[in-house]
């Protein structure tokens, strides 16, 4: 793929033919709308994108959600909030809230200590340090559906080496794919990707700028005081952005599906209960029942309790998260 | 160093010394325990079903049966989903990649009424749920008929993406202000400026654009699975479906011999695209 085999789509018409004749006396004031035009020119296919892909699908899903819309009845109604009140009533709701909740909680704090940890620990001057990087990182790139089939493949009843060590040391092999355990099946295949949280933090260590640290030696601070008043601070942003990304990605995560017996969307009826998440709620009444309409009423339910609680974090943290730099600012 | 001072030094040397094995061990510790699951992976492919299916565990194959990569491979059209796969993430990459740079180039150096609040809108979309926004996606794709085609890759790839966008908008920003405005007083329009002078500069981020979108989508299992038929899907929709007997149980040694192959492409693109990134680190950070 060569750059100048692709046609030139964007040159800007009478404008830019009036300029190449008078160079000289361009008047200011069509540069500016020259540059407004193109400006819009250049962003259009995204917002256009983000218009048909993104806000038509979510006006779309807000109407279905006060119907009874299920994809092949053609008797189906207007229900106004019937869809809202039946979703707030069914202990399913609630229940999978919680298991997402308490997901979210565990999954999100602990990746990023674990991957805060690993960040300190190969910003070390040690040997092969490149290579650590590099074997610690590589689990977070393995894809979803690879993570899944590990992790069965790691946790499996029989053939598992999880059960293989613990009966190595006199205990009785447990069903991790099934309840109660999955749930930590599952937390264990989120933190298997703590090397994104490593990679990223280790970006946000390498700025620290050394003079701190060497100030800090000076006062004879320990490390650990240096790390809690020097690094974490520095890195808050990091860790901030770690925060949201974190909670979004857990209350949609798909992997309880992976880990289940049955991969497909229509399988969401054989899960374990302890990951039966908010997600796969949503998606056994989409897929396994066919309930559009009160799918989007569970849909949109979540958007906007991801939107209240990001918000939250970012007012809860606005005082605490410490910007170095202005991005905006470099040039 | 004189002598005299060597004794107060030695004794934390040898706590240095210490410390550097404790060091080692915990990281040599954690990087088995990080590539170990992924080892357990490559095993179990190389198992017997019988191995498999027997209680204690197996913890290695009596006898290596590389065949099981072979059977996996033919058990299913592994090069029919690989294809899929390829020509899924080609469109898409490509696309998007294009794209993002195009609305990047926009969002770095044009200036336009509205422009801080549509950046606004755009971060503010990266942390739109995805998945929450797939499921009434699908719905339309699915009136509209385009169900079992690629189309849908090709809109997504039209419309950019923008943590793409925010990557090419950071890049364009740090070019210096003189490289347009010769070309401004030559008279020409932004879109030579942009294919003719800020793409050709900006080969690390194209690249390194190209790689992320391309393991997006060779990764991506619900859309796939959604959107198309079995025979037209995805290596992640068949290496996660397809591994059964006729009788409906899962053949685990070639689904976990398949999922090595269906992950090591990306684990080598990752490998060879990492080399890359950190020169065109190397290279900025001279200049």
């Amino acid at each position: 793929m060569t750059v100048d085999q692709i046609p030139v789509t964007g040159s800007t018409g009478p404008a830019a033919r009036a300029d190449r004749t008078t160079p000289a006396q361009r008047p200011r004031l069509s540069m500016t709308e020259r540059r407004h035009r193109a400006f819009y020119l250049f962003t259009s296919p995204w917002i256009i994108g983000f218009l048909l892909l993104t806000v038509v699908p979510m006006a779309y899903a807000l109407w279905l959600s006060f119907t009874t819309y299920d994809g092949i009845s053609p008797h189906w109604r207007y229900v106004g909030f019937g869809n809202y009140t039946e979703l707030f009533s069914d202990p399913q709701t609630w229940n999978s809230l919680g298991r997402t909740g308490l997901f979210a909680l565990t999954s999100v704090p602990l990746s990023i200590i674990a991957g805060l940890a690993l960040a300190v620990l190969v910003n070390r001057p040690v040997k092969a340090r490149g290579l650590f990087r590099t074997l610690l990182y590589l689990p977070a790139v393995v894809p979803p559906v690879g993570v899944g089939l590990t992790f069965k493949a790691l946790f499996d009843q029989n053939s598992g080496a999880a059960n293989g060590v613990i009966t190595l040391f006199g205990f009785d092999a447990l069903g991790w794919l099934a309840d109660p355990y999955a749930r930590y099946v599952l937390l264990m295949s989120v933190l298997w990707a703590a090397g994104n949280v490593m990679i990223i933090s280790l970006a946000g260590l390498q700025d620290v700028p050394r003079e701190l640290h060497e100030a800090a030696r000076i006062d004879g601070a320990s490390a650990w005081r240096t790390f809690r008043s020097i690094t974490v601070p520095l890195l808050s942003p990091v860790l901030l952005f770690q925060t949201v990304t974190g909670v979004i990605a857990s209350v949609q995560t798909i992997m309880p599906l992976l880990l289940s017996p049955d991969g497909t969307t229509a399988g969401v009826t054989a899960l374990p209960q302890s990951n039966y998440l908010y997600m796969m709620h949503v998606f056994s009444q989409y897929f396994a029942l066919g309930r559009y309409g009160y799918a989007s009423a569970l849909l949109w339910v979540l958007f906007v309790l991801i939107l209240i609680v990001t918000g939250l974090i970012f007012r809860f943290t606005s005082g605490v998260v410490f910007y170095n730099v202005d991005p905006e600012a470099k040039k | 160093m004189t002598a005299t001072s060597l004794p107060p030094n030695s004794a934390p040397r040898v706590r240095v010394r210490a410390g550097r094995l404790v060091l080692y061990t915990v990281l040599v510790a954690l990087t088995g325990l990080f590539i170990g699951p992924f080892g357990w992976l490559i095993l179990s492919g190389l198992k017997t079903p019988a191995e498999l299916a027997a209680s204690p565990v197996h913890w290695l194959p009596t006898r290596v049966q590389w065949h099981n990569f072979a059977d996996a491979f033919n058990l299913i059209d592994f090069l029919g989903y690989a294809r899929n796969s390829l020509i899924i993430a080609l469109i898409y990459a490509t696309l998007v990649t294009l794209s993002s740079a195009w609305v990047g180039f926009g969002f770095a150096r044009l200036e336009a009424p509205g422009k801080k609040t549509l950046f606004g809108v755009l971060i503010g979309s990266m942390m739109l749920p995805q998945m929450i926004t797939l499921l009434p996606t699908y719905l339309i794709f699915a009136k509209l008929g385009m169900v079992d085609t690629y189309w849908p890759w090709v809109f997504w790839g039209l419309a950019a993406a923008p943590y793409l966008v925010f990557l090419f908008r950071q890049f364009f920003a740090g070019l210096p202000r003189e490289l347009e405005e010769a070309a401004i007083v030559d008279g020409c329009g932004y879109g030579t400026i942009f294919w003719r002078i800020f793409l050709p500069q900006s080969w690390p981020v194209l690249s390194a654009s190209f790689v992320i979108a391309f393991t997006w989508s060779w990764g991506d299992y619900i859309a796939p699975q959604l959107l198309l038929s079995t025979d037209k899907s995805t290596l992640a929709v068949a290496v996660m479906t397809t591994y059964v007997t006729s009788a409906g149980t899962p053949v685990a040694n070639l689904q976990a011999a398949a999922s090595v192959m269906y992950v090591v492409p990306i684990l080598l693109i990752f490998l060879i695209a990492q080399r890359g990134f950190v020169a065109g680190m190397s290279t900025t950070g001279l200049k």
